[in-house]
């Protein structure tokens, strides 16, 4: 059994090599299109509510609201509006995604100490320069994490993209799921796990060259 | 202490009402049992048209004077076990299912041939007959857009497999690995070197013609959506490459033979039933969100 699921994966891979890869490039570009969008919108969003005070309850509320609503559902209701294709999962993905980076966002920039912003503050500093130069650089590892979260969940949830013609690696569990075939089930969820691996890892490396003072020894 | 006791009272006496209203569900079951005797018990699988033959045969066996119990929405991979476990009397079978997912025997494309086989196999293996089976035939095919048909003028997959470079296909999935589907045209046809080729939810194929995001879709032949045919055309299986898949009623022997005349009523659905009428029938639960027993009814109606 061990050894025939093991040709079986070889043969997958030299009779659909090609598409293999393919389904990969979609859900890369999907992944880091999503990823990228969601990473803008919630650093805005966690800006805009720092600065209008008064904004942050009702605009963290409906993020957290909007994230309950499961993505497989989130892509079927877009259909009616938007059709199938890319479109509808890059939005599906992109309300998965804001949702951690915002609240990091947020809770970087809330958590400065008061005795940082009060010698800035002293040094002359307005709130336009304080934000750029002390409160953002010093949130960026919490900003940093929370897009790391969000990139694994949207690599995870991109295989759902299959499901309305947007590509990736879904393809290959769908049918794997539809056929009861072990060998697709792997290969398809196998590689998703590997993708959000090497991404997490990749975020990781560059967080230790941004950030090169917070692996200091202490 | 004093509430404990009192959580002790309440938990006691919950416990004895559960158990009393439990033994009478059970002695209604008896009951059932009982009557089991008197009563045929159809099955029918989990989808519209299932539903609808199962509801048709119902109809007419209680038309002739039985008692009919109605037992819906069996998952299709358990059906057969259940008939052979004797849960049911009856259920609409097709006849490339039975070659192919319970018999697990070689692919046979003549209907009449097919029918033949599972009759003898069924009767010997599992002391079910096979009543008469009716030209509906729901198997697999493939639908195309019916303007890109109009355009490229295709009407059978013959003509499919010469157009393929300029056709989108909206697979879903599975449709591309199983033997029984694109291989085994391929076969036949020579290779379909499509466009494009994209997996999509099998709900969403219609959606996704309609919408001109893709030509061809793999389709089962009575979709209640094929009879807009002004929108979607089913292609022609001209090599007759894909497996019948006609339906017809299973029965029990035992209750075949305790009861004969069920036959006569049976087959008399059997052939009111062809692919059109059932496509349309579908169509109404389906497309017009009606109730399949509204729709089984007015059809029985109007074949009395």
């Amino acid at each position: 059994m061990q050894e025939s699921l093991w040709m079986q994966l070889v043969n997958y891979f030299s009779d659909h090599g090609r598409a293999f890869f393919a389904l990969g490039r979609e859900h890369i570009q999907v992944s880091l299109l999503a990823l990228l969008c969601s990473a803008w919108i919630g650093i805005t969003l966690g800006y805009l509510t720092i600065t209008y005070k008064r904004s942050e309850k009702w605009i963290v509320s409906l993020i957290q609201i909007l994230r309950i609503v499961p993505s497989l559902a989130v892509l079927l209701l877009l259909i009616p509006l938007m059709g199938t294709g890319t479109k509808p999962a890059l939005i599906a993905l992109i309300l998965l995604g804001v949702p951690p980076i915002l609240m990091n966002t947020i809770t970087g920039l809330n958590h400065i100490p008061l005795s940082v912003l009060e010698s800035a503050q002293g040094a002359g500093m307005s709130d336009r320069q304080m934000m750029w130069k002390i409160k953002f650089p010093l949130a960026a590892p919490l900003i940093l994490t929370g897009i790391k979260t969000a990139a694994i969940e949207i690599i995870a949830s991109a295989t759902l993209a299959a499901k309305i013609g947007a590509g990736g690696f879904g393809e290959i569990i769908f049918t794997g799921l539809g056929l009861n075939r072990m060998d697709l089930l792997l290969i398809g969820g196998g590689a998703v796990a590997i993708l959000a691996i090497f991404i997490g890892v990749l975020l990781d490396i560059s967080e230790r060259i941004l950030f090169r003072y917070q692996f200091l020894q202490r | 202490m004093k509430i404990k006791k009192k959580t002790i009272y309440i938990i006691t006496s919950l416990i004895i009402v559960l158990s009393l209203v439990l033994s009478a569900c059970s002695q209604q079951k008896n009951q059932a049992s009982k009557n089991k005797e008197t009563s045929i018990r159809i099955g029918t699988k989990d989808f519209t048209e299932n539903l609808i033959v199962g509801e048709l045969y119902a109809l007419a066996l209680e038309d002739a004077g039985y008692q009919v119990e109605r037992v819906p929405n069996i998952t299709g991979s358990v059906i057969h076990s259940s008939i052979v476990n004797q849960d049911i009397d009856m259920y609409p079978e097709y006849t490339g299912t039975g070659l192919l997912a319970i018999l697990k025997l070689d692919l046979l494309t003549d209907p009449d041939e097919v029918y033949a086989t599972v009759k003898e196999e069924y009767k010997k293996k599992f002391n079910l007959t096979w009543l008469e089976y009716s030209k509906a035939n729901d198997g697999a095919g493939l639908v195309i857009r019916a303007e890109a048909s109009e355009k490229l003028g295709i009407k059978t997959i013959t003509d499919l497999q010469k157009h393929a470079t300029e056709l989108r296909f909206a697979s879903q999935g599975e449709v591309d690995q199983r033997a029984d589907g694109i291989p085994a045209l391929e076969k036949v046809y020579g290779k379909l070197n499509w466009k494009s080729s994209k997996v999509y939810d099998n709900s969403l194929k219609y959606e996704v013609l309609k919408n001109n995001e893709a030509d061809v879709a793999p389709a089962y032949t009575t979709e209640g959506q094929l009879v807009n045919k002004d929108q979607y055309i089913l292609l022609e299986d001209d090599k007759q490459v894909w497996p019948p898949y006609n339906l017809a009623p299973v029965i029990r022997d035992e209750v075949l033979s305790a009861h004969p005349d069920i036959a006569e009523v049976i087959n008399k659905i059997s052939s009111a039933l062809d692919t059109d009428t059932i496509t349309a029938l579908n169509a109404k639960v389906d497309v017009e969100q009606e109730e399949y027993e509204d729709v089984a009814k007015a059809f029985y109606e109007s074949i009395q």
